[in-house]
């Protein structure tokens, strides 16, 4: 009880609005865009089903809005506490998934519930972000490290990332890797280690290259460079989906209006590329508002970190930033032609359960760090 | 509120946060920068890109304009070709097979072995087993219902309807009309671009072939909005990317009026119904319209174009090729043939101009004519003919005397003066310019003078190397009869338009007047009268009361030559004699000129006179019955505004 009213005092006190209104901002648009891009569907009996998906989408939100307020009043200190057993929990699940195996689109990603379907792999961004940041924590020194005093923290990410990797699901394993990189560069290196790591780099990116990654992964990153010279597979996404993007031009075709997407030219419209529904419907001006509300949470985020009181609350609102930022990037980047297709999804824009909990729990840390700086 | 201040022992985070603000920003610039560049810079190709995926032309159809005798009837038309097809890989033979092969009404054997053979297509490896297989063309309307009906239930098999062209009359003037077939590689590389592709038919022969580009129309095309796939439309959103025009309308093929008349036709076709092979032509001799024309044996133009499936259409041209009556040769100005008595006018013409004979002197006939060393038989006694009389009877003796007085060049002049040696221009089938011989021709057939006197005396009874085609016969007995004016043959009446309005018309066509003494022609008219009137004629016997014809019998003399494929017991046949009648009627007011030739007929006074007294009956008979309807059409139509 007491714990509550302490809470709704700081709440009131500490409110983190800018980050609130920026998250509701997205996630607004993100369920109106999702409504332009399964529109086509309205009027096809058969595929009646997925014009819904932007109201399942809302479900998702009020579900994710829950967990997320759950993740933001319970005291983060708490959580901290949890942290390798949530990891752990995490290892098990991603186990699981790959004894289990049950085939969705040539990759084993899901555990089956009956009602419910969930995949591991996302929650486990967030059980990662709290182990990382939990490691980097308990080590209180603040002078240069070496690449050995990185290695436990290193290692935490990199186990889930090769378990998904095996699923096989490399979009996902990148996050992981980008998200503790990312957490990693919290704190200082020496130069020697530095000079260590990038030339070690090299060769793992090389063997991870002809050994890490299926033949339809190195086609995609392929296909990726040359969209031209596969129309019809996965170089031909790629192209429709740039087509689409610039067929919005200074100021969009308008709500549902755009015909890349509302004539089935866009493949995966509400997984991978509703940023170019969004692009063709409003245009370069609307892009350049809705860039503008996605860099400004990632922003933020970092200045959460810079206001939270402990090394546990910087990391984690670093890591949560992170993972924002990286599947922004990746995913937008995909979508206008600088980077592979890897399939990773645009936070509150694409269409799914497991990922919209994801990021809600995410900014429900971020907002727990915020109360409680 | 200050920014990016740590507030407690996490000091060496503090300097990173710097950097994490700015990495973002640099990578949002990035993306700006990208987008900027696909939605400014590149934005107008992006958006042609992207109406070119949702607007695409279909092609609208044309039809291939109908072909119309002289009389309207329909000859030559269109009709759609049901044919069902199959996609072996996807056709379920335990649930969907037997009740297709009921729906098709199919038999126990046929259906047999069309399974044997979709299981073979399905044991293969390949893409050919998902791909459409024919099983029938042409199926009727009756199990096009059906399987419409049951269309769900039968996946795997396709109705596709072909455009078929049709002709009523089946083999009935088919040689001039022609079939169709389909364009292959080498004509689609040169008519590139020029309204034809693959799989497209074209005419093959006959009219089909030289009104080709009148008779074949314009494609159109449309222009239409379309989804990536047929689920993705989004209905009103469509119009609006359609840019004027939208629409190019097909050009429908303009239609062919014929001068020939099908019931003619039909009446020659049944005269012919006892001979072999042979060939008839009628004009009409104030004009050089062509009648009719029929050669036979002929073909189904249907089969051949394609209206019983490709099978059926190899079938037919190997049937046909390999017949030794050559049922694909148009045997009326394609082939040439001698044409014996029936060219003794156009000698009687050369030697009187020239002033050789004189009409009423007599020569005495004691069954042939003896010349050098060789002794050129007649086919009887005679005794003292004169021209009327050698005419009538048609003595050869009496030509053998006339060759030796004439120079070959002489004959062959006047021949060609009346079209012989000379193609006509009818410009329907491949024609043949038949042979007028003359002392240079001979130079270079026998390389150096090999002339002999008697090559003179053959070419003045239509024998030697003189070689005509039915054609050229018809058009120099009808200059005979409009006293000499000499026809360009002509089977095209007008081209109109699919609603019946007329382009163009074709006017007579004279290739010019021979210069022919009016006396002279007019004893030779005589003369071809007496031919049927005369009771000593050729041809007396086979006349008609009321049937007022003159003419000229012929028995043409073969050079030995039996085609290849004719097996042993078959050879006397091709060693017959061609029976001739070429004439005109009325003899005393000429309106048509007919030739009937009957390949291998023996005596054309008994074989082919018959025939074309009771064709030119049957012409009489239907002229009579024309103009009658027609005064009743016009006492009606007066009647009426009366």
């Amino acid at each position: 009880m007491s714990l509550f009213a302490r809470g709704s005092a700081r709440a009131r006190e500490h409110f983190d609005w800018p980050l609130f209104l920026g998250v509701m901002g997205i996630a607004i648009i993100g369920v109106v865009n999702l409504y332009s891009a399964t529109s086509p569907y309205i009027d096809d009996p058969r595929r009646a089903g997925l014009a819904d998906m932007y109201v399942q989408q809302v479900y998702w939100l009020v579900v994710g809005g829950l967990f997320g307020t759950l993740a933001a009043v319970v005291d983060y200190r708490s959580i901290e506490r949890l942290a390798y057993v949530l990891y752990g929990f995490g290892i098990a699940s991603l186990v699981l998934v790959l004894v289990l195996r049950s085939e969705i689109r040539g990759s084993s990603r899901w555990i089956d519930l009956g009602r419910f379907a969930f995949q591991p792999s996302e929650f486990m961004k967030v059980f990662v972000v709290l182990a990382v940041a939990r490691k980097l924590a308990e080590d209180p020194r603040t002078e240069a490290k070496t690449l050995i005093d990185l290695a436990p923290a290193a290692f935490l990410f990199a186990l889930p990332a090769v378990l998904v990797m095996l699923q096989p699901d490399f979009g996902t394993s990148m996050i992981y890797a980008a998200c503790g990189g990312t957490m990693l560069a919290l704190t200082r290196l020496r130069r020697s280690s530095l000079v260590v790591f990038v030339t070690g780099l090299l060769p793992v990116v090389w063997s991870m290259w002809h050994f890490g990654l299926r033949e339809y992964q190195r086609d995609r990153i392929l296909s990726f460079l040359h969209p031209e010279a596969d129309r019809t597979g996965i170089g031909w996404h790629a192209l429709q989906s740039r087509t689409a993007i610039g067929n919005g031009g200074l100021w969009g075709e308008g709500f549902r209006e755009g015909t890349q997407n509302q004539f089935g030219f866009l493949p995966d419209q509400f997984s991978d590329f509703p940023f170019s529904v969004f692009a063709e419907d409003w245009g370069f001006i609307g892009c350049l508002a809705l860039l503008a509300l996605y860099a400004f949470v990632c922003a933020w985020a970092v200045n959460i970190a810079s206001l939270a009181k402990d090394r546990f609350g910087a990391a984690v609102a670093v890591g949560v930033g992170a993972m924002f930022f990286w599947h922004t990037f990746f995913n937008i980047g995909m979508t206008i032609g600088i980077l592979p297709v890897v399939g990773i999804t645009l936070p509150l824009f694409s269409y799914g359960g497991s990922s919209t909990l994801t990021t809600m729990v995410g900014f429900g840390l971020l907002m727990n760090i915020s109360l409680r700086r | 509120m200050k920014l990016f201040m740590q507030r407690s022992d996490v000091g060496d985070f503090r300097r990173r946060y710097h950097f994490m603000v700015l990495g973002v920003l640099v990578a949002f610039v990035m993306l700006t920068a990208r987008l900027a560049q696909l939605q400014i810079i590149q934005a107008p190709s992006h958006r042609t890109q992207a109406r070119r995926n949702v607007v695409g032309r279909v092609t609208l159809a044309t039809t291939r304009g109908v072909i119309r005798d002289a009389q309207g009837v329909v000859l030559a038309a269109n009709r759609p070709s049901y044919d069902i097809y199959v996609v072996p890989g996807l056709l379920d033979m335990q649930e969907t097979w037997p009740r297709l092969v009921q729906l098709m009404g199919l038999g126990v054997t046929q259906a047999k072995e069309l399974a044997a053979k979709i299981l073979a297509v399905r044991a293969e490896d390949g893409k050919r087993k998902l791909q459409q297989m024919l099983l029938e063309v042409d199926v009727s309307r009756d199990v096009v219902a059906a399987l419409e009906t049951h269309a769900s239930d039968l996946p795997g098999v396709d109705v596709v309807p072909t455009p078929v062209r049709y002709y009523p009359y089946g083999e009935v003037a088919s040689h001039l009309l022609g079939y169709m077939r389909e364009i292959d590689a080498e004509t689609l590389a040169e008519h590139e671009g020029q309204n034809y592709r693959a799989g497209d038919r074209l005419g093959a022969v006959g009219v089909e072939r030289r009104w080709e580009s009148y008779l074949r129309g314009q494609r159109g095309w449309q222009k239409v909005v379309r989804g990536a796939n047929r689920h993705a439309q989004r209905p009103g959103l469509a119009e609006r990317y359609l840019e004027e025009p939208r629409r190019l309308e097909p050009i429908p093929g303009r239609d062919i009026v014929l001068s020939v008349d099908i019931e003619l036709e039909k009446v020659i076709q049944k005269e012919l119904r006892p001979a072999l092979a042979g060939a008839v032509v009628v004009v009409d001799v104030r004009s050089g319209r062509v009648l009719a024309a029929v050669s036979k044996p002929a073909f189904d133009p249907n089969v051949l174009s394609g209206g019983e499936g490709k099978q059926a259409i190899r079938d037919a041209f190997d049937r046909l090729s390999r017949d030794p009556l050559k049922p694909l040769l148009d045997k009326t100005t394609s082939a040439v043939y001698p044409p014996g008595s029936t060219y003794k006018p156009f000698s009687a013409l050369a030697a009187l101009a020239d002033g050789l004979i004189e009409p009423n002197s007599d020569v005495d006939c004691r069954g042939g004519y003896e010349y050098g060393r060789r002794f050129f038989r007649c086919t009887e006694v005679h005794r003292k003919v004169n021209l009327y009389e050698a005419i009538v009877q048609s003595c050869n003796t009496y030509f053998y005397a006339l060759g030796e007085l004439i120079q070959i060049d002489q004959l062959a002049k006047v021949g060609m003066d009346f079209g012989f040696g000379i193609k006509t221009g009818i410009g329907v089938n491949p024609e043949s310019r038949g042979r007028m011989p003359t002392r240079a021709w001979y130079a270079r057939r026998y390389k150096g003078d090999g002339f002999r006197g008697g090559f003179t005396l053959l070419a003045s009874i239509g024998q030697g190397a003189t070689a005509v085609t039915v054609m050229q016969l018809a058009l120099a007995y009808a200059a005979l009869a409009n006293d000499g004016t000499l026809y360009q043959p002509q089977v095209v009446r007008s081209i109109e338009t699919s609603s019946g309005l007329t382009v163009q018309e074709f006017p007579p066509r004279v290739r010019r007047v021979i210069d022919v003494d009016p006396t002279q022609l007019a004893l030779i008219k005589q003369a071809l009268r007496g031919v049927v009137s005369d009771p000593r004629g050729t041809a007396h016997a086979e006349a008609i009361p009321g049937v007022d014809v003159a003419g000229k019998t012929g028995t043409a003399q073969v050079s030995h030559v039996t085609p290849r494929s004719v097996d042993a017991k078959h050879e006397w046949y091709f060693n017959r004699d061609h029976a001739w009648f070429a004439g005109y009627a009325p003899a005393l007011a000429p309106e048509i000129a007919i030739v009937v030739l009957i390949e291998h007929g023996g005596g054309g006074g008994k074989n082919a006179a018959p025939v074309a007294m009771r064709v030119v009956d049957a012409w009489q008979k239907l002229e009579k019955r024309r103009v009658a309807s027609h005064d009743t059409a016009d006492s009606k139509k007066a009647g009426a505004s009366l």
